[in-house]
């Protein structure tokens, strides 16, 4: 085994499959008594570093993935962790970048390290287990007993984390939370005027640095904010089935399962779709989603986010939707106190006709 | 074990006796099928070749992000409906990339123009001859096996009859004393081959377009350099998207090699494998991309990467790989191959293919590279 092995190190870069599997990843190596060290979070320096490693066609998430990368090596951790999920279930494939996220780094980054890169492919039969017992083997690992017990440290985890996403709690918190074994209680929720749903990839909408922070900047403009960690899977497929669509991609409840969710039960006001310029998946999950908005009449906006974004021009065309949803609402509002006005008029009516009638007996 | 391939999806609106069929181009793919559903009793539209008109109702009727390819085999759709086809063939592998998707997005857009058809897909994920032979008889309820085996027979031998032709031009081209010999001799056995209609005349074609191309005058001893022409499938095989690239460097006296051949790749999807005994392309490509890949990851990325360091170690002088704008599994390709470049040492040249590509500037590039390449050529010989 490799000198580096043996320090039982391994870097995990704050970026992809962090945003949805950090939890159970903690939980994994913390039970095999490996400790993780994670990068920083996303910073400007980070995304150009990234940059200078990959083209320039490739989109934002994977040249911030290899800032990341970069950013553990230059802490001196040298095993890093750069799992290939090709697929999730029977084809329901990834993107090829996301399939092929150890090949890019492997051939961008000329550095001296270790990758610790683990398959996951239902297609092709190798599925959590394989994934977990490679990813052990790397360490010398090999007791099955242990790595299954790691196994349900890293799903107790990420259980509780789910719990607490889905009963309303942020992500920050709910992750800290759940590594801390603790749970928390939801507060009780504040009526906003407005609410939306935001159909994104984690890895770009809980990146404060990706998302120029959109939840929050959203929830000081009194929005209510929805996003996938709020859905439970089954609701993201069913809700996917009832629009009449199918799921095709690995990452696609996040974005058309969960607006899918919020359309059909009517809870919010808009859609907001949040990708990274040039993602392919996005732009067919983004367009699926705005044929049934239309339908429905429920605004929808596409944000695209590289690089170059900056944030004025971000912050204005979020407020410019908000500002519109709100004009919206309120003549929804104004409409409708007419129609129960309206209402109650015919009701006067029909109450005096049959006063009329009862009278003319 | 295996799993039954799912929504392998039928529509049966259209009365088999009825159908009109069409599907999109894909470099010559119109000929050997056009044989095999002729031969079935079918009736077939072809669409007129991709063009800049065509690119134009594609780019019209889908979205902004999404890969050229699907725009053109939209325009495909929406022209062959216009002439009168009722029933859209699509091929798919779902094991790989957007392409899954297509189809579903071409049914409703074309729904939603309004236009009445049958969607048949063909499935090529796993799913070989039996599933094929299935979805052939869904189009044509033909159930006469002679006519089958002179349809398959036919197809067959026109694909391996074209194929040979191409391979045969590529080489003929940028040797040939008279500008455009090899060209008219391609263009007429194109055409004997598309007119061909019975099986023992169709298994002479390849043996008589051999003859054919050796009789043109070629300057033997000439010093050409050969490159090899890799990436996306589609864009690799449609010259209205690639630009005719390969003529343009045959022009410039430059033989091109291109790895994915419609004949090969169908041969292989097709023929079950106890009867396949030639090592795929696919095979291949896994076996020659290991250093630098450990894994396919959907579309032709690992056959990009396998191509250049098997042509790296045969000899072949440079690299030019070609994909459309935003192709995923081409993207991580690009990002691959500069370290590939550098360690089996080979020039590539990568170009990315969109709407606003425009031929000027790419020829330049093109002639760049290939003057690079043949300075390298010439460096090299004078060491030895
Ligand atoms: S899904 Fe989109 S954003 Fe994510 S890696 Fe693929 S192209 Fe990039
Ligand atoms: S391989 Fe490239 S061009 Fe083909 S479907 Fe995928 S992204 Fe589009």
């Amino acid at each position: 085994m490799d000198k580096k092995l043996l320090n039982k190190k391994v870097g995990i870069p704050r970026a992809i499959s962090y945003y949805n599997n950090y939890p159970f990843y903690y939980g994994f190596f913390n039970h095999l008594g490996i400790e993780i060290v994670l990068s920083d979070k996303t910073t400007t320096k980070i995304i150009n570093e990234g940059c200078k490693y990959v083209v320039s066609d490739t989109c934002l998430p994977v040249k911030v993935y290899a800032g990341h990368v970069v950013n553990l090596l230059d802490k001196g951790c040298d095993v890093i962790f750069v799992p290939s999920i090709q697929s999730t279930n029977y084809k329901i494939n990834n993107c090829s970048k996301i399939r092929g996220l150890p090949e890019i780094i492997r051939n961008v980054i000329n550095r001296e390290f270790i990758m610790i890169e683990p398959t996951l492919d239902k297609t092709e039969n190798i599925d959590l287990k394989d994934f977990c017992i490679e990813t052990a083997r790397v360490f010398g690992i090999s007791d099955e007993k242990l790595i299954k017990e790691a196994m349900k440290a890293g799903w107790s985890i990420y259980n509780s984390f789910l719990e607490m996403t889905q009963s309303g709690i942020p992500y920050q918190e709910a992750l800290a939370n759940a590594l801390n074994r603790n749970s928390a209680k939801k507060t009780i929720d504040i009526v906003k005027p407005l609410s939306v749903v935001i159909m994104a990839h984690g890895y770009n909408l809980f990146d404060e640095r990706i998302s120029m922070n959109i939840i929050k900047k959203l929830e000081k403009m009194d929005v209510k904010v929805y996003t996938s960690l709020n859905v439970p899977h089954e609701k993201a497929i069913s809700s996917i089935h009832s629009l009449g669509e199918v799921q095709y991609w690995a990452n696609e409840l996040e974005l058309t399962g969960t607006a899918a969710y919020y359309l059909l039960n009517n809870k919010v006001d808009g859609v907001i779709a949040l990708s990274a310029f040039g993602c392919g998946p996005d732009s067919l999950m983004v367009d699926e989603i705005s044929y049934h908005c239309k339908e429905r009449s429920m605004p929808l906006i596409h944000l695209t986010i590289d690089e170059h974004t900056g944030e004025a021009g971000f912050v204005t065309r979020l407020e410019a939707f908000v500002d519109m949803l709100m004009r919206k609402k309120r003549s929804q509002l104004e409409k409708k106190s007419d129609k129960l006005e309206k209402q109650s008029a015919e009701i006067l009516k029909i109450r005096n006709d049959k006063v009329l009638t009862g009278t003319s007996k | 074990m295996e799993k039954e391939p799912e929504q392998i999806k039928m529509e049966n609106k259209v009365p088999a006796k009825e159908r009109i069929i069409a599907w999109p181009r894909m470099g010559r793919i119109d000929i050997p099928l056009k044989a095999l559903l002729l031969s079935l009793g079918a009736k077939v539209v072809i669409p007129p070749p991709n063009s800049n008109e065509a690119l134009e109702i594609g780019v019209r009727n889908s979205i902004e992000g999404i890969c050229l390819p699907y725009k053109l085999n939209l325009a495909n759709y929406i022209m062959a409906l216009d002439k009168g086809a009722n029933t859209l063939m699509m091929f798919q592998a779902p094991g790989s990339c957007r392409l899954g998707n297509y189809t579903k997005m071409a049914q409703k857009t074309l729904k939603s123009m309004g236009y009445e058809f049958d969607m048949v897909i063909f499935d090529m994920y796993k799913s070989k001859m039996k599933q094929t032979l299935h979805a052939f008889w869904h189009v044509t309820h033909c159930i006469n096996p002679w006519r089958y085996y002179k349809g398959f027979s036919l197809g067959f031998n026109k694909f391996f009859a074209i194929d040979t032709a191409e391979r045969l031009l590529f080489y003929t081209r940028p040797r040939e004393l008279n500008k455009g010999d090899a060209e008219k001799c391609y263009n007429k056995w194109l055409k004997i081959t598309d007119e061909t209609n019975s099986v023992l005349k169709a298994k002479r074609l390849k043996k008589q377009i051999i003859e054919d191309f050796k009789k043109i005058p070629i300057d033997k001893d000439k010093k050409v350099p050969i490159v090899y022409l890799i990436g996306e499938f589609f864009v690799l095989l449609d010259p209205y998207t690639n630009q005719n690239i390969e003529k343009e460097l045959g022009e410039m006296g430059v033989e091109v090699q291109r790895q994915i051949m419609f004949g090969d790749w169908l041969e292989h999807v097709l023929k079950p494998s106890i009867f396949y005994h030639k090592e795929s392309h696919r095979e291949r490509s896994v076996k020659y991309a290991k250093k630098y890949m450990k894994r396919a990851i959907g579309g032709e990325c690992i056959e990009t990467i396998g191509d250049t360091v098997y042509a790296a170690k045969h000899g072949i002088d440079g690299i030019i790989h070609i994909s459309p704008f935003s192709c995923m599994p081409e993207i991580v390709a690009q990002n691959i191959l500069p370290k590939v470049s550098k360690e089996e040492d080979i020039p590539i040249l990568s170009l990315v293919l969109d709407e606003q590509t425009g031929k000027a500037g790419y020829i330049t590039r093109i002639e760049a590279f290939i003057d690079l390449i043949k300075r390298r050529r010439m460096k090299m010989t004078n060491k030895v």
